[in-house]
């Protein structure tokens, strides 16, 4: 399939776009942005699926207030995930542990995704 | 006594038509004679008809002789959440499910009853009469809707409160189990064809007319359940990966995929496996759905209380995977096609690829729903799955159906010619980076976003690309309406709409703002670039409750959030937030607390808050009305189908 | 092909077959123990108006194991647990075991939290909390949620969904050791 010129010239002006769009894009690295983005994780121990994020029951200000007390501590997200499992349960958790059983959940997707490589291959060799 | 018998009669006749109906259809089906289908549908529908209104009727009269209105009714419940409280319980949504199922029979029979003697329509219907003999089967055995109340009750414990504040209860169920009763007939259809063998026919293509009805009722279904809970919830959010949507969820994927695929059995006759399979899936996802809302097994805020249907419905289930299944592998052979897909990058490989991709985010979502209860099963302990594990396996999906929808209209057909395709892409693929560096220079530094809106407008520029195609063609012709019907007219503005929704989902999520501020009277303060004011109370009394609404100011617009308190005597507060919406972002208030003592508000009292000042949550969401612009164009691209032009005749294979 | 739909088809059943035969054996959803940041920790103090007239007070049940059971009417889930909690009121107050079982409503109105209780025949007096007060005191955002304090006035469970009656019982017969 011959590139024609001014299909690449677009490629580039792609690659420009999403060279300069990652680069700009902020890091997650202050300190609120951690916290905000652990908090999406936690489950509120009094609800039924909001996370600490979204409620504002007490329980879930107690939680949010642990968080940030651990992440200006210094722990990393695996550390302070763990402590607030133990804390709270294993169902405190919106998305499980990817150890044990929860491979599964993530070995999934990735299953689909090979699936399709493997149907898109062999379609490819029919021709 | 009367009433919970006249309505039992009416189910006992319903089920009659149904078994009449299966026993003649028999007939037809042995000795090829037309049978009297139609009035045995008539009978069910009447039957039926005749339940409904008589559980109407007991509800509009707060009939406490029956159990369920007793349980969901109370004298003081307006006319129409009496109305409504017939599908806000289990048994009585049995009522409302069967009764969309018995006018959809009744269709089906009239529709073809210039071929009912062709077998694959008449083992449809009988298929037809089966499903809907076994969802009488429920109410006339463990979910009866008219059971009596042997206790003299003077007044009823009312319906959910919940359910009885917003006019949408009247509206969403309805829709929703129009789109899933109505996945029953391309089921009914495939079922027919594998059993008959005759798989190598245009029933498919028949049936896409009622296949796009049923989607575009599910899909609106679900934007107004999103709506509903956008409005009343209290947090901003729309979706929240509960069990319950899931299960909603997972049909409408299969039947979108479904009416995609059936386009390339049209064109090219092939996929009919994946056309049979995915017909089955739908139906069998909605019986899943059913399962889930009903068996208690799974906690959600949509569920209905837990009973013993729950082993009944997985039965039916796995009968209904299990048969299709079988006669697939059964029919294996006829379902071959001498011809196959030519390129993994033509439109047929296209096609190939949003089938995977919808079915395999189908199946994801069906793990993470079931998979606390998979864990629970094997390690004892509880663990939940929610939004974080959903949405990261729905972004990459959409981001690849985005990608489909923007390559698939200027693909071709069983080629891949890239300078025809270019050259067909050139002018959308430029607009694309443009309105990306645009949005770069901006200042939306969020690489998703912007990927996102990169595809979108990709998107969107294919789907209008074709509009215009079609209006050019007909402007030449001179007529304008052939434009509605060409057949890709309705699709492609159901794709616009669904850009339109997808931005608003991706923006809304990656740019909301949420926090709490104090405000006394006159004071005013800026959040996330809007202007909150708080301008002091309204108290306003009515017979019913006494509301203390907040006087605020947002952008200058005039809003009321409120807590209300009921029947006067000191009880209850429940907060009523106010959405100020347009637009480019909603701004969503609710009154949180008040200060000092302010107990004549009814609110939550917060002691560190001076008197006199009220605490506000707000929260801004960017492009949240985007959502409900882009489900009100899918719905009406999917009433725009109804006019669609048959693509031309049958292509030999 | 007729191969690969073969053994397409028999992945399919055996998944299917698997998930069905996992959904049929679940029993319908019954408490969770949960751990809430109030255990181990002093009951934050109430006292009220009960809804068919009489006073509540926490203070006052210093001594007995108080089951305290946060309900509205319009939870679906506090429909089935509403008779367990009756059944469990009876038999300690037949026992003598110094076991109170005691309900609070919130966001709720009067009117649906008296049919509610007459309708279930409720057997333990409950306490409106207009304001819901209360509930906020105890974390409480979505009913049912119980706690369970001890004689010393000491949260010692907490359990959110509807209990079952075994669960009420032995949570009972844990904290009154």
């Amino acid at each position: 399939m011959k590139i024609l010129g001014s299909f690449r010239l677009w490629l580039v002006a792609v690659l420009a776009v999403g060279v300069v769009a990652f680069v700009a894009t902020p890091s997650a690295s202050t300190w609120q942005a951690r916290a905000a983005h652990l908090e999406t994780l936690v489950k509120c121990p009094s609800c039924q699926d909001l996370s600490v994020a979204q409620s504002n029951a007490t329980s879930s200000l107690a939680v949010r207030h642990e968080i940030v007390t651990m992440v200006k501590a210094g722990d990393n997200d695996t550390q302070i995930l763990t402590t607030i499992e133990r804390a709270y349960g294993s169902s405190v958790l919106l998305s499980p542990s990817v150890g044990g059983l929860g491979v599964l959940l993530w070995a999934a997707p990735l299953a689909v995704v090979m699936m399709a490589g493997a149907i898109g291959w062999r379609l490819r060799r029919r021709r | 006594m009367i009433v919970s018998w006249l309505g039992r009669i009416a189910l006992y006749l319903a089920f009659v038509g149904c078994l009449g109906g299966v026993v003649a259809q028999a007939r037809t089906i042995r000795r090829g004679k037309a049978s009297a289908a139609l009035l045995w549908s008539l009978v069910a529908l009447v039957g039926i008809a005749g339940a409904v209104g008589v559980m109407q009727w007991a509800l509009i009269t707060h009939n406490f002789s029956l159990a369920y209105v007793a349980e969901n009714n109370a004298t003081f419940t307006p006319l129409l959440y009496s109305i409504s409280g017939m599908w806000s319980a289990l048994e009585g949504s049995l009522l409302l499910w069967s009764l969309i199922l018995g006018a959809l029979v009744v269709a089906v029979v009239w529709r073809y009853r210039r071929e009912n003697t062709d077998s694959v329509v008449a083992w449809a219907t009988l298929i037809l009469f089966v499903v809907a003999g076994f969802f009488l089967l429920l109410m006339i055995g463990p979910a009866d809707p008219f059971l009596h109340n042997p206790a003299h009750v003077l007044q009823g414990a009312g319906p959910n409160a919940l359910l009885q504040d917003n006019p949408l209860v009247a509206i969403h169920p309805p829709l929703l189990y129009a789109g899933f009763v109505g996945f029953s007939v391309p089921f009914a259809f495939a079922m027919a064809m594998l059993i008959t063998g005759r798989v190598q026919e245009r029933w498919p293509l028949e049936q896409r007319h009622w296949t796009v009805i049923a989607w575009g009722a599910l899909s609106v279904g679900i934007v107004l359940g999103s709506w509903w809970s956008y409005q009343v919830l209290g947090w901003g959010g729309f979706w929240g990966w509960d069990p319950v949507e899931n299960a909603a969820l997972l049909p409408w994927l299969t039947a979108t995929a479904y009416i995609h695929s059936v386009i390339v059995q049209d064109r090219r006759g092939l996929f009919r496996v994946w056309n049979l399979s995915l017909a089955i899936a739908t139906f069998a996802f909605t019986i899943l759905g059913t399962f889930f809302t009903r068996s208690g097994v799974l906690q959600s805020v949509h569920a209905f209380s837990s009973s013993t249907l729950g082993p009944v419905l997985i039965t039916f289930f796995f009968l209904t995977v299990g048969l299709g299944v079988g006669l697939i592998a059964w029919r294996g052979d006829a379902l071959r096609t001498p011809v196959g897909v030519d390129h993994p990058l033509s439109r047929e490989g296209l096609f190939v690829a949003n089938n995977i991709i919808f079915v395999g985010f189908a199946f994801v979502v069906l793990l993470g729903t079931v998979f606390p209860l998979l864990y629970q099963a094997i390690n004892g302990t509880q663990v939940t799955v929610g939004t974080p594990y959903f949405a990261a396996v729905a972004a990459p999906a959409g981001i690849f159906l985005l990608a489909l929808m923007a390559l698939a209209p200027v693909v071709s057909w069983r080629t891949v010619d890239g300078p025809t395709v270019w050259r067909r892409l050139r002018v959308t693929a430029w607009s694309a980076v443009a309105v990306t560096a645009l949005l770069l220079v901006a200042g939306v530094h969020h690489w998703p976003v912007l990927v996102a809106v990169f595809l979108a407008v990709g998107a969107a520029g294919s789907a209008l690309r074709t509009l215009k195609g079609v209006l050019v063609a007909a402007r030449r012709r001179g007529d304008w309406w052939e434009a509605w019907r060409a057949p890709s007219t309705a699709g492609m503005v159901v794709h616009l709409g669904i850009v339109i929704l997808a931005i608003g989902i991706v923006v809304s999520t990656s740019y909301t703002t949420r926090t709490e501020v104090t405000l006394a009277s006159g004071q005013r303060t800026v959040v996330a670039g809007q202007v909150i004011g708080f301008n002091g109370f309204h108290q306003v009394a009515t017979t019913l409750e006494h509301q203390t609404q907040l006087v605020v100011s947002v952008d200058g617009a005039g809003l009321r959030p409120a807590i209300t308190t009921f029947n006067g005597r000191s009880s209850q507060a429940v907060g009523t937030p106010a959405i100020n919406s347009n637009l480019l972002r909603d701004v969503y208030i609710t009154f949180d607390a008040v200060g000092g003592t302010g107990a004549a508000s009814g609110a939550q009292v917060q002691s560190n808050v001076p008197a006199g000042s009220v605490v506000l949550g707000v929260t801004v969401e960017p492009l949240l009305a985007w959502l409900w612009i882009g489900g009100l164009l899918v719905g009406i691209g999917s009433a725009l189908s109804l006019g669609r032009r048959r693509h031309r005749e049958e292509v030999v294979a | 092909m007729r191969r690969s739909i073969s053994l397409i088809a028999i992945v399919a059943l055996v998944l299917v077959g698997g998930l069905a035969v996992l959904l049929a054996t679940r029993q319908p959803l019954s408490a969770t123990s949960v751990q809430s940041p109030l255990l181990g920790k002093q009951a934050p103090a109430f006292a009220g108006q009960e809804l068919d007239g009489g006073s509540f007070s926490l203070a006052r049940e210093r001594g007995n194991i108080v089951v305290l059971n946060f309900w509205a009417s319009w939870c679906t889930p506090c429909k089935e647990e509403a008779p367990n909690l009756s059944t469990l009121a009876w038999q300690e107050k037949h026992a003598h075991r110094h076991v109170v079982v005691v309900g609070v409503v919130f966001n709720d109105s009067l009117a649906s939290a008296r049919a509610f209780e007459r309708y279930y025949g409720s057997l333990y007096p409950s306490i409106s909390d207009p304001q819901g007060t209360i509930a906020f005191h105890y974390g409480v955002t979505s009913p049912p949620t119980t706690f369970v304090i001890n004689a010393k006035g000491v949260v010692a469970a907490t359990l959110i969904g509807p209990a079952s009656q075994r669960q009420l019982q032995q949570v009972v017969a844990r904290v009154a050791q």
